[in-house]
């Protein structure tokens, strides 16, 4: 190794030591076996890799539920399954409202239209009282 | 009576909800919960007494909608920005009548202009539109609605409530504080 070298990896500092959290679940015989039935169909053999793996796609459940998308599966026909997961639902926006579609005829749509683009009306009494309740 | 308004949850008590209008008892009690998890088709939010925190006294239901640019009359689009329309829709909203005349009505169209000017905030929105039963028309006109012209005179009524007369009125509430 040239001196340089190995005067440079002598003064390396140590890597600061990664303090590891233990992690001991009680799991009932049927998630037990749903936890070993995994592992050998992902061909996993520590629980370490496992729970590191769960937990990543837990986290990316998460964070999708978070920006309020929805998580789908979808088959080979076309047939999609929607995951409801109410833990998930908890992180959902309030904004994530569902999108729908209104049927509207051609007079209710230069209506809406008219009012859209003109001036807005003023605040109701109603609506102020509404608004600061 | 101290209330709370969230979101429908799976166990709440809806069985025993009973506004007087059957389409609207039917609704919440058939199809709230699964529109909201399954289908996403709506968003309900429930007024509860702290008291008894899963029976339900009155819900609203939201959804977003937009209407194509394209199919907004040639007149009117020049005044609109140059995309589709998008808005809320307030899809249902009613009292248990065992509760009626106590502002429950009120505190839950309170918290739909809440998170009306929520998501115009996060993801834009226009306006809020709702059906209104003809009966109540007058209610949701106090709070600012205008009757969109060209429904039958049998259906309900559609009518419109612009987000910036929301906005107005959140300015002048925290003007008058």
């Amino acid at each position: 190794m040239p001196a340089a070298v190995k005067e440079k990896s002598k003064n390396k500092a140590p890597a600061p030591k990664v303090r590891k959290s233990k992690f001991q679940a009680d799991l009932a015989p049927s998630e037990d076996s749903i936890v070993r039935a995994l592992k050998a169909e992902l061909e996993m053999t520590s629980n370490t890799d496992f729970l590191s793996d769960a937990l990543a796609l837990f986290r990316w459940a998460v964070s999708e539920r978070k920006r309020g998308h929805i998580i789908v599966s979808e088959s080979s026909t076309g047939e999609r399954k929607i995951l409801v997961f109410p833990r998930l639902e908890r992180v959902a926006p309030e904004v994530a409202l569902p999108q729908v579609d209104i049927h509207w005829n051609d007079k209710e749509l230069e209506s809406l239209a008219e009012l859209a683009s003109g001036q807005p009306a003023q605040p109701t009494k109603a609506l102020i009282r509404a608004v600061r309740h | 009576m101290a209330v709370t308004i969230r979101r429908l949850e799976e166990f709440d008590d809806v069985e025993n909800f009973d506004c007087g209008d059957e389409p609207l008892n039917n609704y919440l009690k058939r199809h709230a919960w699964t529109n909201q998890q399954k289908s996403s088709i709506g968003v309900t939010y429930v007024a509860l007494e702290e008291s008894a925190p899963r029976l339900v006294l009155g819900y609203f239901t939201l959804a977003t909608s937009s209407v194509p640019r394209d199919l907004l009359p040639k007149k009117h689009v020049r005044g609109l920005p140059p995309y589709d329309l998008p808005l809320i829709l307030l899809a249902r909203l009613a009292v248990d009548h065992r509760f009626a005349g106590r502002g429950l009505g009120h505190g839950l169209i309170a918290e739909a202009f809440k998170i009306t000017l929520r998501v115009a905030d996060e993801v834009g929105c226009r306006c809020i539109i709702t059906d209104a039963y003809r009966d109540r028309v007058g209610w949701y006109a106090k709070y600012g609605f205008i009757p969109i012209e060209g429904a039958g005179t049998d259906g309900p009524q559609k009518m419109f409530l612009d987000v910036r007369t929301i906005r107005a009125a959140l300015r002048g509430a925290i003007e008058q504080e």
